[in-house]
């Protein structure tokens, strides 16, 4: 009787749990977990997502300040027996990064001078859109952060995303003043990468470690520890030569990739406005198809572009990647 | 009919309650990386659904503990509903029943929360795999399960501390 009691009544210490009100939760929860997957996920739970996260973001974002502002504390005293010899290192790269600011502003120029004269429009770098992370949620099912712009900053689901070291991941949900990031650790991320030196492709794909394996590489690949990877662009979604990271061997015999973006907290991020050039091939079948949009064909093609760029260019193309989309070479 | 001071308790009460879930969440999806070293998170929402549930059950029902599940979701990412199913199959099974409501004394507590933490994890891991169709990080998860059940003792411990005796009429109840 009193177990009866208590379950029923809502005194001080009894527990009101309604069974109908339980049991209706519980279908509730499965149907969410059923139709809530990534993969397969609606326009109304992406938007009912998004507009979460553009509540709770001003929250968030209140929440992150006091964090930011002691984020240095341990670097700080781990490091002030290395000052001396970190000092001197950064002078030399100084001295090594004159050379390197030059040239990039020579491709500047050439770039401009390019883009003059074939009346090519595309996203530069100042473009960029800064912003901070505003919740950094560590759990089992995602790798994802959390930034404090939106679409009304120009966001848009499958922009790139880089700190000042490389490429961070990719935006998927996107609300009118926050966005969530997916980090090429998740399990969900798949991203086409090259080495750098060989041009060997792959697929970088996250699987919830600090370091993502590179698949697809071939039964020989031309790969080697150390080489950089960067973003290949193949998939005509990120451009291409985004720095990714160093290729590193298992034991296993396969490939792993230590991430640039780790070498500093992800605290500040660029979410990089890139637009894929189409390539002429598609847009003259699309054209002849009569679907195309006389808007969205824009001023130029990307094969006058590919055939202009001068010989060995492909090194210079990290940031001028947004220009040229090598799957428009013939 | 009710002193005005218990009212005015009630409704600290319920501040609290309030103010403690909404910290909890906050702190499950804050920045903590920033901060060199420090990447482990315990689940700090579990705690405080807990703790509440035992300390005042009438606040939290099953539906406040759905919707504090459903926010945790939506704030870390996770598919929605994964840690909505795990809380409330969880404190459906685990919570303290009966009029005595929640013990004084700490090791029974810890008991009953360590089996509440294993079941919700266990859910929390069934239900995310299902939803994202491949197996969620297990490691991770066993990580964020020891580092909960390492800081649950100080949060129970204070919680308990607080606790009027005899409001329930049994020794040590």
């Amino acid at each position: 009787m009193a177990t009866r009691r208590s379950t029923r009544h809502d005194g001080e210490q009894g527990v009101r749990f309604s069974r109908t009100v339980f049991i209706a939760l519980l279908v509730l929860s499965c149907a969410l977990i059923a139709f809530d997957r990534p993969q397969s996920r609606s326009d109304t739970f992406a938007r009912i997502r998004a507009g979460f996260t553009d509540l709770t973001a001003p929250v968030l974002e209140l929440a992150a300040q006091p964090l930011r502002a002691i984020k240095n504390i341990g670097p700080y005293f781990r490091r002030q027996g290395e000052l001396a010899q970190e000092n001197a290192d950064l002078r030399q790269q100084l001295i090594e990064a004159r050379y390197w600011e030059d040239l990039a502003y020579r491709q500047r120029d050439r770039i401009e001078i390019y883009e003059d004269a074939l009346n090519v429009d595309t996203p530069a770098t100042q473009d960029r859109i800064g912003a901070w992370t505003v919740a950094d949620p560590r759990g089992p099912f995602v790798r994802a952060r959390l930034i404090g712009r939106g679409a009304q900053s120009g966001i848009e689901d499958g922009y790139p995303v880089i700190n000042l070291y490389g490429l961070v991941g990719r935006v998927y949900e996107t609300g009118r003043h926050s966005a969530r990031v997916l980090l090429l650790t998740d399990l969900n991320s798949r991203i086409p990468v090259m080495a750098d030196r060989s041009n060997a492709r792959a697929i970088l794909v996250g699987d919830n470690s600090p370091y993502p394996r590179l698949e697809y590489v071939g039964r020989a690949p031309d790969i080697q520890p150390g080489d950089r990877i960067v973003s290949s662009g193949d998939d005509g979604i990120l451009p291409r030569g985004l720095p990714v990271g160093e290729a590193v061997a298992t034991r296993e015999g396969g490939w792993r990739v230590r991430l640039y973006s780790d070498q500093a907290p992800i605290d500040f991020v660029w979410v990089w406005p890139y637009r894929r050039v189409t390539p002429p091939d598609e847009e003259v079948s699309t054209d002849e198809a009569g679907l195309l949009d006389p808007e969205e064909a824009g001023p130029a093609t990307a094969e006058p572009v590919a055939e202009a760029a001068p010989a060995g260019a492909d090194s210079g193309d990290e940031e001028g990647g947004a220009t040229v989309d090598p799957e428009a070479q013939p | 009919m009710r002193k005005p001071t218990d009212r005015s308790s009630i409704w600290t009460s319920v501040a609290l309650c309030v103010f403690t879930v909404l910290l909890a969440l906050v702190t499950q999806a804050a920045p903590t990386r920033l901060i060199d070293g420090i990447s482990v998170m315990p689940t700090w929402p579990l705690m405080a659904i807990f703790l509440w549930s035992g300390l005042r059950p009438h606040f939290m029902p099953p539906i406040v503990i759905f919707a504090i599940g459903l926010a945790q979701d939506l704030l870390t990412g996770a598919p929605m509903g994964v840690w909505a199913l795990s809380y409330l199959v969880a404190l459906a099974v685990c919570r303290f029943r009966g009029e005595d409501g929640m013990p004084r004394d700490l090791p029974p507590v810890l008991l009953r929360f360590g089996a509440t933490l294993l079941l919700a994890h266990g859910i929390a891991f069934a239900a995310g795999s299902f939803a994202l169709e491949q197996m969620a990080d297990l490691q991770l998860l066993i990580i964020e399960l020891a580092a909960t059940m390492l800081m649950f003792p100080l949060l129970a411990f204070l919680a308990l501390r607080n606790r009027r005796p005899g409001r329930s009429g049994f020794i040590g109840g």
